[in-house]
């Protein structure tokens, strides 16, 4: 039997149709306490009290941790990629979106935490909060951290994402019409049916057992032990079923803080999300803001792009500037376009930081190129598949990074529509291939970015 | 007042693998004295299937049935690295480290074979849990005996490690965003078209039908494949008309907290899916496999948009393309503004028009 290509049965596929595969809140363990968190219920604010006295004096509470007793109070989530840390673990003087934790207690159940983090005393000062990245620029903007309101650590000290290629002013000279858009794909949840929740275990050796329902064992230990300053061998993770993250689960969310707490109260911990705090409080995908201006020919061909995104990136970077990285490499999408001009800034504002999610970076970009891409069909009168067919990447052609594409498949799968659809293409153009260009479809203003596809 | 129809097209690239590399996966294989193979690997299973792919490639590159393989991520102290499940990297750099750590076990269980058969091992192969010697088949052991062979004969642990990282690719014109080597393992494509009706008196949009094609490179499990795309069309359609976190955004009021206020598609939102599949294998994947977990929900937001377009004539270019933007849309009924070759669409939209710092879109001509 061959087992690759086989519709074989999902490996825990019978488990998860009976109710039989344990996820981290079926762990159980005798003694353990349960977390609940104080969250900012401001937007932003400057904490001018936390007194946790009489939270801490509460019959059943076991431990109670601010941002005081983590050894490590900011780690980046890509701290390991050179982006600088900016996000405190527990709020330190100061919060920054409605929902930030500020403290944490572990108790014999979670009304006795609840109550506890009820009687915490917190006097905030409020401050102005920003929520229209497009503002975020202006002078008078509220100001959200020191450093200003959007990341500064590009390479080259740079403040933004730069894409260039070609010569974009001869481009748009050149063209015949300039078409220009916005677009503006919305926050989203995750919305996974397994809240954000884990379960630390101090054993008897001194090492924490914890129960994770992260995407990334290795990466969310990492994150453990930078903030506990730990070695590896003091840390096991258990985890690697999942219910449900695309993408939201790659933030390290509740483990960190949950080991402290076992830590400190030397029991079993547990801290398992409500739907209202999943909703409230873990991150979204990103709203994005995106305007482009394309130089086309009347014939359809793409000379130039200029394109400049705005990505929202809530209070925190996060995995942020990876994410809109990512976009500025995909900002053709699957076609061939010369010239270049892309800006694209991460922009801080007073929500809840946002994050990974399927398709990072370039569903918010896909969404944009594609609905542009069938404006211009529309204004120029050309069939929409043959304006893709025509800018469609070929082998030999290059990337935005100037990267030779070697097995591109645009050309197929847009024929495989056209067919299924029963759209009528001229001959030409249901001929097509993925094949390097040639004739009509080597223009000249594409003669320039055929690269080599040796070595790639 | 009327139903409209339309149809519209989109078609998408993703990449494969985390942004510019330097994501490492690793796996390691051991054997039990009957052949039954261990496989650890630290790679979370999301509901994407990577403990069935993973299997999947192992028993295949071994050469023994599926239902052999025990496959163990539970914990960081038996599995090895994983950078993680996301990326759509699972299937494509977990796998390969997976097929890597196979074909070392293969190697190591030829060579005992080899030795138990007095045959060469580079004349023996691996059928459905026997080692034949090719083109004589009449001479074989079967993997089980190879093992037992090992354990009781030669004391040995039959064992493979696997690991699969594509270097870093630095940016190295911070200016033009050039960089060094290709930043990506491999490019999965795809296209959808979309086919809906608009109630130009309620606004609201049902999609009747979507037909997608994807290229996976290798369709190592159809129906995980199927699952993906089926799945990531019902979250891209959720991306398209109804989900929002900030439905009147950049405001956070009215933000929805609960199932009743957030709008996720159900089973009654389900169009009719029409699946084509295409096999342009990959260089570097396992056995020609690329990513599919996440581009499945990136094709049908514009092709949605552009359906509606077709159906009642109005762009909608903020997401969700809910009811109340398609009705105030119609009511707008605007124009784009025209000046010589130029035409600009969503003014209102644009930063130049909300925001006074010195960030524009400036187009001049």
């Amino acid at each position: 039997m061959k087992a690759v290509g086989a519709r074989v049965p999902r490996y825990d596929g019978v488990a998860h149709a009976t109710g039989r595969t344990e996820f981290v809140d079926d762990v159980r363990v005798p003694g353990t306490l349960w977390v609940k968190a104080l969250r900012s219920p401001s937007h932003h604010a400057d904490i001018t009290r936390l007194d946790v006295s009489a939270a801490v004096a509460m019959k059943g509470v076991r431990a109670v941790i601010t941002a005081d007793d983590v050894p490590l109070l900011e780690y980046g989530h890509l701290s390991a990629l050179g982006i600088p840390a900016d996000e405190p673990l527990l709020a330190k003087g100061e919060v920054r979106y409605k929902g930030q934790p500020i403290a944490v207690v572990a108790a014999d159940d979670e009304e006795i935490a609840q109550a506890a983090v009820d009687a915490i005393g917190l006097d905030l000062t409020e401050k102005p909060a920003l929520f229209d990245i497009r503002k975020a620029f202006d002078a008078d903007a509220p100001r959200i951290h020191q450093w200003g309101n959007w990341y500064t650590h590009f390479e080259g000290g740079m403040d933004r994402r730069q894409i260039r290629k070609g010569n974009i002013e001869d481009a748009f000279d050149k063209a015949d019409v300039i078409v220009q858009g916005v677009y503006r794909p919305a926050a989203i949840e995750h919305v996974p049916l397994e809240t954000q929740v884990s379960l630390v275990v101090p054993e008897a050796n001194g090492r924490l057992t914890i129960y994770s329902c992260t995407q990334a064992l290795y990466f969310s230990m990492g994150v453990v032990a930078a903030h506990l300053q730990l070695p590896l061998n003091k840390l096991k993770f258990v985890g690697g079923t999942v219910g449900g993250g695309f993408g939201g689960k790659v933030d390290t969310a509740t483990e960190t803080i949950c080991a402290l707490l076992a830590q400190k109260s030397g029991r079993p911990v547990k801290w398992r999300w409500t739907r209202e705090e999943e909703f409230l409080c873990s991150s979204t995908r990103a709203p994005w803001h995106m305007e482009i201006a394309d130089a086309v020919t009347k014939d359809g061909w793409i000379l130039g792009r200029k394109m400049l995104t705005l990505h929202d990136s809530g209070a925190y970077s996060r995995f942020s500037p990876y994410g809109l990285t990512k976009h500025s490499f995909h900002h053709t999408g699957a076609y061939s376009i010369p010239n270049l001009e892309f800006d694209g800034y991460v922009v801080y504002t007073n929500r809840v930081p946002t994050t990974a999610m399927r398709g990072f970076g370039v569903t918010s970009v896909s969404f944009a190129t594609e609905t542009h891409l069938s404006r211009i069909a529309h204004e120029l009168g050309v069939d929409p598949f043959e304006l893709r067919l025509k800018n469609a990447n070929r082998i030999g052609d290059t990337s935005p990074n100037q990267i030779a594409y070697t097995d591109p498949s645009t050309v197929p799968t847009i024929l495989a529509i056209a067919n299924a659809l029963g759209h009528k293409l001229t001959p030409d153009y249901r001929a097509m291939t993925r094949d390097p260009r040639s004739g009509d479809l080597l223009p000249e203003h594409l003669v320039a970015q055929i690269g080599s596809t040796e070595g790639h | 007042m009327a139903v409209h129809k339309g149809r519209g097209f989109a078609a998408i690239e993703y990449p494969t693998g985390m942004n510019q590399n330097g994501d490492p996966s690793q796996a390691w294989i051991k054997v039990k004295p009957d052949g039954r193979i261990d496989v650890f690997a630290g790679t979370s299973d999301i509901g994407n299937g990577s403990k069935t792919i993973q299997s999947q490639i192992v028993a295949e590159t071994i050469g023994v049935p599926y239902e052999w393989i025990t496959y163990d991520n539970s914990n960081t102290d038996s599995s090895p690295v994983c950078t993680g499940t996301f990326a759509s990297r699972a299937t494509f750099v977990a796998g390969k480290a997976a097929e890597k750590a196979a074909l070392a076990v293969r190697a190591r269980i030829l060579e005992i074979a080899g030795k138990e058969l007095e045959i060469d091992p580079a004349d023996l192969e691996i059928v459905d849990g026997e080692v034949l010697a090719k083109g004589a088949p009449q001479k074989k052991i079967s993997v089980s005996d190879v093992a037992a062979a090992a354990t009781w004969t030669y004391g040995e642990l039959i064992t493979g490690t696997g690991a699969q990282l594509k270097p870093y690719a630095s940016i190295v014109e911070p200016e033009t965003g050039k960089v060094d080597l290709s930043p990506h393992s491999a490019i999965s494509y795809a296209s959808c078209a979309a086919e809906v009706e608009v109630d130009d008196e309620t606004g609201i949009i049902t999609v009747l039908r979507l037909w997608q094609c994807y290229d996976v490179g290798k369709s190592i499990n159809p129906t995980l494949v199927e699952g993906q795309i089926e799945g990531g069309a019902m979250q891209g359609l959720g991306l398209g008309i109804l989900e929002n976190c900030y439905p009147y955004y950049p405001s956070v009021e009215h933000r929805g907290g609960e199932f009743g206020s957030y709008l996720t598609p159900g089973m009654e939102d389900m169009p009719q899916i029409d699946t084509i599949i295409i096999e342009n294998p990959s260089a570097d994947g396992p056995y020609g496999a690329k990513g599919i977990g996440e581009m499945a929900n990136n094709a049908q937001p514009p092709a949605i948009a552009s359906a509606v377009f077709d159906a009642v004539g109005v762009w909608v270019t903020e997401l969700p393309i809910t009811p109340e933007r398609v009705l105030r849309a119609l009511e707008a009924n605007a124009e784009p503004r025209r000046i010589g070759k130029l035409v600009i669409f969503d003014e209102e939209l644009s930063i130049n028009t909300v925001g006074n710092g010195p960030v524009k879109l400036e187009v001049l001509v």
